[in-house]
């Protein structure tokens, strides 16, 4: 009897155990599979080793960032970092872009010390944590270390919710054109102008479609955002992409779909069945021009000096509107923020301090990607740099004169971007007519706000 | 404390709770894992239900009904019911026959049975990224296979499938009849195997033709089957969200969103936990009310047998 009882309570006994090892084998594991990128992508290698086994007496900070893998913009920061500080090591808790908002809002939910530091995806994320309570003011520590904001040119206040500071710009992008020389040049066409309107750009992607089927070449290419019509709707920085009526949109939608229609660009429901991604586009030589975010400079530098793609590219600045001029642009923010919940507040404002700084600008400027501190030097460091098109108009076309957020600092941002990305599908597709989508938009939007 | 126990129990009751101990050492394990995370989670979604929370840490306010009165105002979440209702209706009736048919067909001794058995079963196995992706490319409305075949067969027209609003539930409904109905065809299968064939020799014997067999003999016999089969089909099809997820995203527009992609999108992109929980509690409640269906059906065959 006495043996049985021993037996079952053994046996319980190991069972929890098992589970409990499970799990504690598990956290190890992940924690030595993140020392080891950590060890691998820092050049001096001096946290591999000894000192990934007890790491003594060092900080551990841990951030979060999305697609981490996929490129240089957060890693060349935190790498620079660790060599400055030997004595702290960077966590990195990285999410594919997807799901990077919804896991982030979980673990905050959570309330738990880690993550201490927060790369913000959308400034309309970060509106959603500031009302929940989930990030830390950081005016007092601006106001400590007498930071200088004006380095960010206004950014830092643009920022700014409800009176306070809860971030610092960390990356800057804006909207360009970019183009294929060699298609430009076999076509014996000009390069696309730096002062271009918008429909000078229509005319010249008619221009530049040749070909059929599947190797037919199109003239531009609009991804499947929202973005790739609305942005040139509130270029003017006369409206945003939250109004009360949207038929401000209308004439951007006709000219989207006559794109469309006429064959200049890709068909919205051929890219959306296929999940095509439009940097396969551009890199396979599918289209001569194609507009886009600075963050894709980086990407076809990277993808040149890996040699997946040798064509000659070159970079406009984006079209503009007849009664506008050249440099107006759209653009959005990548703020940096700390966790309400860290328990290392002082360390985190460090490592936040010294991403968003002059020093880690120069350093992403090599790497081709734009900080919040808008300077010649890192427009000049860009432009150095060994994969960045040849020529002078390529440095100008990153300069603008007006600068436009692609969508507007509302907490219920989000929640409008579905609707806006629902409406603008059906458009796209022709299940809504343009007026049956301005209407759909204005009502639904308006229900959201509490409007009407 | 231990020995005033002692006094009050005898040996037998001692050993009886010795041997539940043992038992419940080993449904403890399970036990845990569903404590934590199935029926904590379910009470809590009951809690949030009638409360208003975004998720932070600042409190939760008691809202009472209000959620549902909200979300029943919604002529979103109103869409995602119909929408959920029509899917149900598009999918379970036809995976019912293909099923029973493809079971009829292939409880023969042919040769090479086992082969198109497996054939038919495998689609369910498949990981359902992988199969609406793949659907997708055949569905692809310009140059995809299904449109090419129907242009071919002389439908100058075709839908545009997943790109069009009217068609694109009917795409996801096609997908998932192709991938479930292997399944149901196995629980025929084996209700099949049950039917006493001194029935069929009977019928033979009075003259009975195939067609008559299948009508009077196989259909009421596989009925307590059947009647299971529409009840869990008509489950899964209330809670479909993956496949959508995968193949329309729930457009275009909202043209295919669910329930589940309402409750998803109100808790993960709105951060309105409360109306996200009150869907889920309506989905909850059309789940019991077809299970309790189900449970009188089941008692109701079970009797008459």
């Amino acid at each position: 009897m006495r043996k049985r009882r021993l037996t079952a309570a053994l046996m319980a006994g190991i069972m929890v155990c098992g589970m409990l090892t499970a799990c504690q084998s598990k956290t190890v594991q992940d924690q030595q599979g993140g020392e080891e990128e950590t060890a691998q992508t820092s050049d001096a290698g001096e946290t591999s080793g000894s000192n990934s086994g007890a790491p003594e007496g060092k900080q551990v900070l841990s951030v979060t960032t999305w697609d981490n893998e996929s490129s240089p913009q957060f890693q060349a920061v935190i790498d620079a970092y660790e060599e400055e500080n030997p004595d702290v090591e960077i966590k990195v808790i990285d999410t594919s872009a997807d799901e990077y908002n919804n896991s982030l809002g979980i673990s905050l939910s959570a309330a738990q010390p880690d993550p201490d530091v927060i790369w913000v995806k959308d400034m309309g994320s970060m509106l959603q944590m500031a009302d929940k309570e989930q990030l830390l003011p950081i005016d007092d520590f601006i106001e400590e270390d007498n930071l200088d904001l004006s380095i960010y040119k206004g950014a830092a206040e643009q920022l700014m919710y409800n009176g306070k500071s809860y971030s610092l710009p960390y990356r800057n992008d804006w909207y360009v054109l970019y183009y294929n020389k060699d298609l430009f040049d076999a076509a014996e066409v000009e390069y696309p102008s730096n002062d271009m309107t918008w429909e000078e750009y229509y005319d010249l992607a008619a221009k530049m479609t040749s070909g059929e089927g599947s190797s037919k070449v199109y003239g531009s290419h609009n991804h499947t955002w929202q973005a790739l019509v609305t942005n040139w709707a509130v270029q003017d920085g006369k409206h945003t992409v939250v109004e009360k009526d949207y038929s401000f949109m209308k004439p951007w939608y006709e000219q989207g779909l006559a794109l469309q229609d006429g064959g200049y660009i890709q068909d919205y429901s051929t890219l959306k069945t296929a999940n095509i991604h439009y940097s396969s586009v551009f890199k396979n030589q599918q289209c001569a021009m194609m507009p886009m975010g600075t963050w894709f400079i980086a990407t076809m530098m990277q993808s040149q000096e890996e040699g997946e793609t040798d064509f000659n590219w070159g970079i406009a600045t984006i079209p503009h509107s007849k009664d506008t001029e050249a440099g107006y642009t759209v653009g959005a923010l990548t703020p940096i923020a700390i966790s309400a919940f860290t328990d290392q507040p002082d360390l985190a404002w460090d490592f936040v301090k010294f991403a968003s700084s002059e020093k880690a600008a120069e350093i992403l400027a090599k790497q081709g990607v734009f900080t919040g501190i808008p300077s010649e030097t890192a427009f000049q460091t860009i432009a150095a740099a060994e994969r960045f098109p040849e020529g002078e108009s390529n440095v100008e076309a990153l300069n603008y004169t007006h600068y436009s957020f692609d969508r507007p600092l509302d907490p219920q941002i989000e929640e409008i971007r579905t609707v806006l990305n629902e409406v603008h599908e059906m458009i796209m597709i022709h299940s809504y007519s343009v007026d049956e989508g301005i209407a759909e938009l204005t009502k639904r939007v308006g229900e959201i706000k509490g409007w009407n | 404390m231990k020995n005033g126990k002692k006094t009050f129990l005898t040996s037998g009751q001692k050993r009886k709770i010795r041997n539940n101990m043992t038992g419940y050492a080993f449904v403890l394990p399970n036990l845990i894992g569903y404590t934590v995370f199935v029926f904590i989670p379910v009470i809590f979604s009951f809690i949030l239900s009638v409360m208003s929370w975004d998720g932070s840490q600042r409190p939760m306010q008691f809202v009472g009904l209000q959620n549902f009165a909200d979300i029943f105002g919604d002529r979103i979440f109103r869409g995602t019911l119909l929408h959920t209702i029509s899917y149900a209706l598009m999918t379970v009736i036809p995976t019912l026959i293909l099923a029973l048919l493809l079971a009829v067909l292939l409880n023969n001794k042919l040769k090479g049975v086992a082969v198109f058995r497996t054939a038919f079963y495998f689609p369910y196995i498949a990981s359902i990224v992988a199969v609406g992706a793949v659907w997708n490319m055949l569905f692809q409305p310009d140059f995809g296979p299904v449109n090419e075949i129907l242009k071919a067969v002389g439908i100058a027209d075709p839908p545009r499938w997943v790109v069009d609003k009217d068609w694109a539930m009917v795409a996801v409904a096609i997908v998932s009849v192709w991938k479930y109905m292997g399944y149901y065809m196995i629980v025929y299968l084996a209700a099949l195997q049950g039917i006493s064939s001194s029935l069929y020799e009977a019928a033979s014997i009075d003259g009975a033709n195939g067609r008559q067999k299948l009508w009077h003999i196989t259909v009421p016999m596989l009925t307590p089957t059947t009647f299971f089969v529409l009840i869990m089909l008509t489950i899964q099809c209330f809670k479909v969200f993956d496949l959508v997820y995968v193949m329309t995203g729930g457009g275009p527009g909202n043209a295919t969103k669910t329930l589940v992609n309402y409750i998803y999108e109100k808790a993960f992109t709105s951060w309105e936990f409360g109306p996200a929980s009150a869907g889920a509690i309506v989905l909850f409640v059309i789940v019991l009310a077809i299970t309790l269906i189900q449970f009188s059906g089941e008692r109701k065959w079970f009797r008459d047998m």
